[in-house]
């Protein structure tokens, strides 16, 4: 099959080979590589795909990739990449007289103009007679020095045939955003965990702790539909905190044209959740929370509910029916919420549906064994973000088979996101 | 609150469990609008093994909302079938009222289209 170089953003480099798969199988294009040559501190990866027209598709929605581009030669010098190009003279005719431009790129230096017009030059072996077009060229010509720590280059030449959607980052940036608040996820992850859950057009996409609505704005912008829930109903409506005022979710709708699409919010709790029995939805996008910014917490009380406190009455009303009741709350620890969030997974997704969710870890404890299982969840993705003495992890599942009456697997020690906020807040030092 | 979403709701106050009484809600001084939405014919055949058909007929009926009773052969290609169920389910939204069990009469308030479905202390 035909070589094409991915050229990755770099950064957020756990996550650059799981959206290429997950663009993979939602678009359907087969991509082949070889994963030995996948060098994280490189933006380039070889990759075979059948034509440039399903590598162009394959790229259209990555947040990390920002262009596809058809192989023509590479090396460590110009005389190799020469070579490379000469051996197929046919295809140069292809673009004879198209109007073109070359962008000369470097990676890990800087190159002056004059280099550039000098790079462009030893190309004019190619004897393009066609205009010079900066914009709207037919064919675009790539050629990139990449220096590592070695100081070498190697050198990557090509013709640009897809781009990624990293425009689609500035027009979600949350500064842009009639609402927000202070746990609002940014808008590379929220657009990266849609590509994640392959959220598209016909699926009905679900977000138990939609806080100010993040994912499901950005997963109606891939034609998603979507609905979501939180226990605090003061996030989803927009009555406390960041832009009090503005009418909470809902302000975000218009702006980002996703009204149609974004069906619902209401206010529960995920855990006692009001869902009819059986399987709903497409996929689970989410962000639970780890009781940092935002305290976890389900309904309940410390210590055991008192009924009698709801019941009894006061001025002739019931407490429960008084519009000022507010109904308590208990803490709701990491570990459990997680465990929570897998069974409702398990339970509400469709056969081949999947869970995207942020699982924080303790940086230098982690395992793998860490993150939570389920019989009818398998994994597929877990890209670490990683912030000094602690990590979080986007953790992708798709459930491969119908729940009948599996338990969920006990786990047989702490992980190490148990407890979470306390040893956040006691800055990760030893367990007690 | 669209209907679609009402559809999936069942009442789920501790010790109320009686399938044919938590589900569907019964809606309580519902004051509906019709908000315009594109149609989405893709999502629309793919919900609608996923709905609850004989709720969402009882639902229908009560707030006055064309449906028709059977679901069609060939869903997909009946345009008449797909524009009223559209209509139904993501062009209807109850803005406020509320949403009654059955079953044990809990009653969950519908404020600005968000319903609240926190349960009281004894109900959890």
């Amino acid at each position: 099959m035909p070589k094409f170089i991915v050229y990755f953003a770099q950064l957020h480099e756990d996550f650059r080979l799981p959206e290429l798969d997950a663009l993979s199988k939602l678009e359907n294009v087969r991509v082949e590589y070889d994963p030995r040559s996948y060098i994280r501190s490189s933006p380039f990866l070889v990759v075979e795909i059948s034509s440039s027209e399903q590598a162009a598709k394959l790229v259209r929605r990555a947040i990390l990739i920002r262009s596809i581009i058809e192989y023509w030669g590479s090396g460590r010098t110009y005389s190799d990449v020469y070579s490379e190009v000469k051996h197929e003279q046919e295809r140069w005719a292809l673009y004879k007289t198209s109007s073109f431009k070359f962008t000369v790129d470097a990676f890990g230096k800087s190159l002056t103009q004059e280099e550039k017009v000098r790079v462009i030059n030893g190309f004019s072996f190619l004897e393009f007679t066609g205009p010079i077009r900066m914009r709207n060229a037919q064919a675009e010509f790539f050629v990139c020095e990449e220096y590592d720590e070695t100081r070498e280059p190697k050198i990557w030449f090509g013709r640009v045939v897809g781009t990624g959607s990293r425009d689609l980052i500035d027009r979600f940036d949350v500064k842009k955003r009639k609402y927000l608040g202070n746990t609002t996820m940014d808008a590379e992850l929220s657009l990266l965990m849609a590509n994640q859950a392959q959220a598209q057009n016909g699926m009905f996409v679900y977000d138990p702790f939609v806080g100010t609505g993040s994912f499901l704005l950005t997963c109606a912008h891939f034609g998603a539909c979507t609905v979501g829930s939180d226990i605090d109903g003061r996030q989803i409506r927009g009555t406390a905190g960041f832009k009090r005022g503005v009418d909470g979710i809902r302000a975000n709708l218009a702006q980002y044209n996703v009204e149609s699409r974004v069906i619902d919010t209401a206010v529960f709790d995920a855990s006692r959740n009001p869902w009819r029995p059986g399987p709903l939805f497409d996929a689970i996008v989410t962000d639970p929370p780890y009781g940092v910014r935002a305290g976890a917490k389900r309904q309940g009380r410390v210590g055991g509910t008192k009924s009698e406190l709801s019941l009894r009455l006061v001025d002739g009303t019931p407490n429960h029916a008084r519009p000022d009741y507010y109904p308590p709350t208990e803490p709701y620890e990491m570990s459990f919420v997680i465990r929570d969030l897998l069974h409702l997974a398990a339970e509400k997704l469709v056969v081949g549906g999947r869970l995207v969710y942020w699982l924080p870890t303790v940086a230098g404890e982690y395992t793998p064994h860490d993150v939570p299982e389920h019989p009818v969840l398998q994994l597929v993705a877990n890209s670490e973000q990683p912030f000094g003495s602690w990590s979080r992890r986007l953790i992708t599942m798709e459930k491969i088979k119908p729940l009948d009456s599996h338990e969920a697997v006990v786990p047989e020690r702490d992980p190490a996101h148990k407890n979470f906020r306390d040893r956040y807040f006691n800055k990760f030092g030893p367990v007690a | 609150m669209r209907l679609i979403t009402h559809n999936m709701l069942k009442c789920h106050v501790r010790n109320c469990d009686n399938p044919d009484k938590q589900f569907p809600l019964r809606f309580k001084g519902a004051e509906l609008e019709q908000v315009e939405a594109e149609r989405n014919d893709e999502f629309l055949v793919r919900m609608i093994p996923r709905l609850d058909w004989r709720a969402l007929l009882v639902t229908a009926k009560e707030l006055g909302i064309e449906l028709p009773e059977n679901i069609p052969e060939d869903p997909e290609n009946d345009d008449a079938f797909l524009q009223a169920l559209h209509t139904a389910i993501l062009e209807t939204h109850v803005k406020e009222g509320s949403m009654v069990c059955n079953g044990c009469n809990h009653e969950y308030k519908i404020t600005k289209g968000i319903p609240n479905m926190l349960l009281a202390e004894h109900e959890i």
